[in-house]
């Protein structure tokens, strides 16, 4: 079965991250799959209109400004009309959404819905459920999710999250894991300093990451193991907290700040470490520690969030949020390194290769689609029904923005009939769809 | 080994079950109202005290002011007691009862001549700056005077730290520039400089000096609350009564319904109390 699929997200290129390369990965699979895919983000800068990227995979950067947060401005009804133009024209039946931060993904799927198609989204991030802010977006999120037909989390925990959060059936929510492309992160033992023993940190500097932990953990690792040397690679508002302390015990010699890294030049330096430390306070997968394990490097990391369902317990060392666990996992790390006590690179990089890939996660994610595409319709009564459990109030609310969307819909229909909509030409399938991906799949079940 | 493997909540692993099964383990590690205290009834009730400590204290400020109003009370009076309780009060925090904690390394660092010299220089700037605060608002009406003070010295019960000296609404600085603004006010009221020395000094004993007193007892000698509790409010309501029956007893009510209403309300509603914990909570660094 193929599907016409729009991807929706604030965030992708030409910004740079976890979600942005997600889309990316899963949309180029999707289409090598024979699916037809197209990504609508909002515009950036000058980049406005429509861009094909690698593989014809098409993308809409609509005309709404980001306000905040490179998120567009959250107005509800103002994006129908473009939203419903594209879907038209594009034969789309399934809308995809992506990031709980993403306005328009909310905005596009509830706009799919009003118009009768499928939404499928898609959560990258943990919530708490204790300050005034997240009790809000996790309202938004009820919204959003009342009506949507699947969910995908990155992990076990965010599915736990999520489901809470939106107060949905645990059953509507897959779990499908992060990939990594394997052949950006090969090995290469010999580019290491073989006298020293390279910690490698690479994350955004802030707090959520857990650089105060880092701050603390620097000075007592360095004076207990003297071949101990620290490359942190990043930026952000916790760098000058690392740049005290570098700075209070003299170690400029064995603590370098590399400063922000372009997502092509991770590898080359993670290929100089020894053991990757992952510091975070929250966490929903963690791509940086699988990343880090396909290099070959030892993983120690923070026991928060998913990171505990990511990597088998011989590759990685756990360890609770604070200053003393952490050290005494890197003792034990560096210990088991000295006496060679580690699984050797090239097999770690075999056994990552499998696990985490972007095929498998398309297949899995198709197997949703697939899913989606088989549910029956609801009917208008059906939906506004569904809103109006999510809360006393609040139900109310949704109800009457649902209303008004279906009477925005309708008065677009009569402005401009959905059979009058130019349809968009559909680009060239390329020739080289690679069919084998699922066959690789089987074949891989079998043993 | 051909019995079924338990399904572990791992991603590493193909379990092969599809990706939305919900194993019975789901939401084990959910852990619902961790960090909720437990309220007792009586320690509410003997808590919630401090609230009408400070509502008492705001009526016998308005209570001093109508008698000074009426001419029951001259300035003078005012004056001499103010400084009695004044003495009294400074003697008893330099009592060395139980020197606990914060209170004692506070009071150490600040020698007697450090504080009486403090005392002259307020005394002596109100004093002199009391011919200008007489006249400051003499040409506002009374009414305008009226409403402003009430308003303050409902900012300043709404802003006092009553205890949770983080929460956000708790601005001491604010809660007592209010009560002195409040005081300024009245004192224009009164119309000689006497008077208004004697009411912004009483408002500065009442709002800024007996909040600390009050704080140290508390610390010292915890029993002291209840009974301090008790006699500031019979004071208080005995004082509206020769004012006011109708205020008196509206008092009374209030004091009432904060001391006993509420905090049975408060435990009544701990039931529903419903916070969530579980892996996904941001973790915080202890050390």
């Amino acid at each position: 079965m193929k599907h016409s699929i729009c991807m929706v997200s604030d965030f992708f290129f030409p910004n740079q991250g976890g979600v942005e390369s997600h889309i990316y990965q899963l949309s180029q699979c999707l289409l090598q799959r024979g699916h037809k895919v197209i990504v609508v983000t909002h515009c950036y800068g000058n980049r406005k209109g429509i861009r094909y990227l690698t593989n014809g995979l098409k993308v809409y950067y609509l005309p709404f400004p980001a306000v905040y947060n490179q998120c567009v401005l959250p107005t509800i009804f103002a994006t129908f009309p473009l939203i419903r133009n594209v879907l038209i024209r594009e034969k789309i039946t399934i809308v995809h959404g992506h990031s709980a931060f993403s306005t328009l993904a909310h905005e596009s799927m509830f706009h799919a819905r009003t118009m009768g198609l499928k939404a499928v989204f898609t959560d990258h991030s943990l919530f708490g459920f204790a300050d005034a802010s997240s009790i809000l977006t996790n309202k938004l999120l009820k919204f959003s999710l009342a009506d949507c037909n699947h969910v995908i989390c990155v992990s076990h925990t965010s599915k736990e999250n999520t489901v809470l959060r939106a107060s949905i059936k645990p059953e509507t929510v897959s779990v499908i894991p992060n990939a990594v492309d394997a052949t950006m992160f090969v090995p290469d033992p010999s580019r290491r300093n073989p006298d020293k023993i390279t910690v490698l940190v690479v994350s955004r500097l802030v707090y959520r990451k857990g650089m105060d932990l880092l701050a603390g953990i620097i000075p007592e690792l360095c004076a207990k193991f003297p071949e101990v040397q620290f490359i942190i690679g990043g930026d952000g508002p916790k760098r000058i907290v690392l740049e005290e302390v570098r700075e209070k015990y003299q170690l400029h010699d064995r603590v370098s700040l590399i400063g922000s890294l372009e997502h092509g030049k991770v590898r080359e330096i993670l290929v100089q470490g020894d053991i990757l430390l992952n510091t975070s306070l929250t966490e929903a997968f963690c791509i940086a520690i699988v990343e880090a394990a396909c290099s070959g490097l030892q993983v120690v990391s923070t026991r928060v969030g998913g990171v505990p369902e990511v990597l088998p317990p011989d590759l990685i060392y756990l360890a609770e949020p604070s200053v003393k666990c952490l050290l005494e996992a890197l003792e034990r790390a560096i210990e088991d390194k000295r006496q060679g006590k580690v699984v050797s690179p090239f097999k770690a990089h075999e056994r990552i290769k499998k696990l985490y890939t972007w095929p498998d996660v398309a297949c899995r994610t198709e197997t949703v689609y697939n899913r989606v595409h088989q549910l029956e319709c609801r009917d208008l009564a059906a939906r506004l029904r569904r809103y109006y459990q999510c809360g006393p109030l609040a139900g109310k609310l949704f109800v009457i923005a649902a209303v008004i969307n279906f009477f925005i819909l309708c008065i677009l229909q009569w402005i401009s009939p959905a059979e009058e909509v130019e349809e968009a030409p559909s680009f060239p399938a390329s020739k080289n769809v690679q069919k084998n991906f699922c066959e690789e799949k089987d074949s891989h079940n079998l043993i | 080994m051909a019995a079924p493997r338990r399904w572990k909540k791992i991603l590493y692993e193909d379990q092969s079950v599809d990706d939305n099964y919900v194993d019975s383990s789901f939401l084990d590690e959910l852990k619902k109202n961790l960090c909720t205290r437990k309220y007792d009834y009586w320690t509410v009730v003997r808590a919630s005290g401090v609230v009408t400590q400070q509502i008492s204290s705001v009526c016998i400020f308005v209570i001093v002011f109508i008698y000074m109003d009426n001419k029951i009370l001259s300035a003078e009076n005012l004056c001499i007691s103010v400084l009695t309780m004044t003495v009294l009060g400074y003697i008893i925090n330099k009592l060395p009862v139980r020197k606990s904690l914060s209170f004692s390394e506070k009071s150490s660092s600040r020698t007697i001549l450090d504080d009486l010299k403090t005392l002259l220089i307020f005394t002596g700037f109100s004093y002199g700056l009391s011919p200008v605060l007489v006249s400051l608002t003499e040409t506002i009406s009374t009414d305008t005077i009226y409403a402003m003070t009430t308003i303050m010295l409902l900012a300043n019960l709404l802003f006092h730290d009553y205890g949770a000296t983080e929460a956000a609404i708790v601005s001491q600085s604010l809660s007592l520039n209010a009560a002195l603004f409040a005081s300024v006010c009245l004192a224009s009221r009164l119309h000689t400089p006497w008077h208004a020395f004697a009411t912004v000094t009483f408002a500065v004993q009442i709002f800024a000096v007996w909040p600390v007193f009050k704080r140290n007892l508390m610390q010292s000698i915890p029993a002291s609350q209840p009974v301090l509790t008790v006699l500031l409010g019979m004071f208080a309501f005995l004082a509206l009564l020769t004012v006011s029956i109708p205020a008196a007893i509206l008092f009374g009510l209030v004091h009432l319904f904060i001391n006993f209403v509420c905090p049975a309300w408060l435990t009544s509603l701990q039931p529903y109390k419903n916070n969530i914990y579980g892996p996904w909570d941001e973790a915080t660094i202890n050390d």
